[in-house]
């Protein structure tokens, strides 16, 4: 557990000193910061469109933070050539695996939190009341958590550039992946059915994940679904990065 | 001499850019049209590639709809109002309550096209069944039109949502009263008037009404009374008592203060001494 966390910190403090991350936290407050501008010429309701804009900042700013940073932590380690002395400590290449995803996790709270709060300021001198848009903040780390897995998964096995391919084309596929329940209604086949039926079992459903319009309409949210969600989200996280530490365990570093 | 290139070439670029800008945004005013909007795709679609920001894409498309219906020089840019506003914005946000409205506003106000704005409405109220918004504006639009009967049931829908004011039940009421259909009116103002939930200042206005249009179709039966007399006996009836007697009516209604309505033998008309409340 010790050298889970002395990695996290570790990878926590190198993505700190990254500059991408200042630049992504830096857009994301600008563009919040903005939406009150934006919000000025509408007809109607300002406040929604500064929740619109802000949770969709978060989203997407901690998602180019989870692919920038995430998929190129195994790979740096492989190219500076410091796996080597990492892996000759007391160290087992799961515990590398699981301590460069928490301290990724790590790097994506700061994210959150800093954007967050900065969006619930922006709401609350709108004179509403932010809590609202707490649901949809929480299971939007949660998503973004999950994506992180992604990143650890493919950058355990591939370059950069393919991670990065890899996890963006997770985060599209997970927001379409109700495509492949209307695509089996429209297949006449059993095998392109089941086809279907599979992936669209086995991919994440990044849907249910997002909530933005409910929260931004003050819509509650129905009875266990906030719970279900969280659970869904961090479990199949879990499932992947578990995943990342089996490929992980069998690569070998020439 | 190198550097003297350089600045020419920027200089020259820097024309370019500025003169081809001037002249397309001219070509661009000059025959643009509506033709912009051929290429807005449903906002069904837009939402399957929106990668779950569809709330964010109707915001921008509300902000430029605001834009583009506020630039009056087009002429023909009402064509497509109910779809940017209703296949567009309201698929990809369906509880976005402010386009409906305004894109109703638009279609009635601007656009001259009355049914096609209240669709829009009721298509919000279908989606948002706690907008008594929207078919409060239905309602004031239809009492625009001089649609009395279309506006009472739209207030009564609005009066039934969840979370509405009370004052709806008096609006529903008073435009029942704008139909004519007085007697129904003077039910609904009971309704109002037997609400606890009704201040004493709501209580008050809902008595009046009820005052007043209660003569109004005392007054109104009466006429109508005397109008059969007149047809069967070729002149009015002597006194109220004839129509009684004739078994046009079955009793003589009193007025809201307990006295016998006024009869005018020569004139064959009917009034009250409450008529102030008439307005006569």
């Amino acid at each position: 557990m010790n050298a889970i966390i002395a990695i996290a910190l570790n990878t926590f403090r190198e993505a700190i000193r990254d500059r991408i991350l200042y630049l992504i936290l830096a857009f994301a407050l600008v563009l919040i910061a903005v939406s009150h501008f934006v919000s000025l010429l509408t007809v109607g309701s300002e406040v929604k469109i500064v929740k619109d804009l802000g949770l969709s900042a978060i989203s997407f700013f901690g998602l180019l933070t989870a692919v920038f940073v995430g998929v190129s932590l195994v790979f740096k380690e492989i190219e500076r050539r410091t796996i080597y002395t990492l892996l000759a400590q007391p160290v087992r290449r799961w515990q590398f695996v699981c301590g460069k995803y928490a301290g990724l996790s790590l790097v994506l709270g700061l994210s959150v939190v800093l954007t967050g709060a900065a969006l619930l300021v922006a709401v609350a001198l709108k004179g509403e009341a932010p809590v609202d848009l707490l649901p949809a903040i929480v299971l939007g780390f949660v998503e973004l958590e999950l994506i992180a897995a992604f990143a650890v998964l493919f950058s355990s096995f591939t370059n950069p550039i393919l991670a990065a391919v890899g996890t963006v084309a997770t985060y599209v596929v997970g927001h379409l992946s109700w495509s492949f329940d209307l695509l089996e209604k429209r297949m006449s086949g059993d095998i392109g059915k089941a086809m279907c039926r599979g992936l669209h079992a086995v991919l994440p459903n990044l849907d249910r994940l997002n909530v933005k319009a409910s929260a931004v309409h003050g819509l509650a949210l129905p009875p266990g679904y906030f719970g279900s969600a969280v659970v869904y989200g961090l479990s199949y996280a879990v499932l992947i990065v578990i995943l990342a530490c089996l490929i992980f365990e069998r690569r070998e570093f020439v | 001499m190198r550097r003297l290139l350089v600045m020419l070439l920027v200089a020259v670029a820097a024309l370019g850019v500025g003169s081809a800008r001037a002249r397309l945004a001219d070509i661009d005013a000059a025959g643009r049209g509506t033709k912009d909007l051929l290429y807005m795709p449903n906002g069904k679609y837009l939402k399957a590639i929106s990668l779950g920001h569809a709330p964010l894409i109707a915001d921008f498309v509300y902000l430029w709809a605001i834009q583009y219906y506020s630039d009056y020089t087009q002429a023909d840019r009402y064509r497509y109002v109910e779809h940017v506003f209703g296949d567009v914005i309201a698929e990809l946000d369906p509880g976005y309550i402010d386009p409906y409205w305004l894109g109703a506003l638009i279609l009635t106000t601007e656009g001259k096209d009355e049914e096609a704005g209240l669709r829009l409405l009721d298509r919000g109220f279908e989606k948002n069944p706690s907008a008594w918004i929207l078919p409060f504006f239905a309602g004031w639009e239809c009492e625009r039109f001089g649609q009395f009967d279309r506006a009472a049931a739209y207030f009564d829908r609005a009066a039934m949502a969840p979370g509405a004011p009370l004052d709806l039940f008096r609006l529903k009421a008073g435009m029942t009263a704008r139909t004519g259909n007085l007697r129904e009116a003077i039910s609904r103002w009971q309704d109002v008037l037997g609400d606890p939930r009704n201040n004493d200042e709501a209580r008050a206005i809902a008595a009046r009404q009820i005052r007043t249009l209660t003569v109004r179709a005392d007054v109104q039966d009466l006429d109508a009374a005397i109008a059969t007399y007149r047809a069967r006996n070729g002149r009015p009836p002597h006194s109220l008592g004839e129509l009684v007697r004739s078994g046009i009516v079955s009793a003589l209604p009193a007025d809201p203060d307990g006295n016998a309505y006024a009869y005018d033998p020569s004139a064959g008309t009917v009034s009250s001494a409450a008529s102030r409340v008439l307005g006569s």
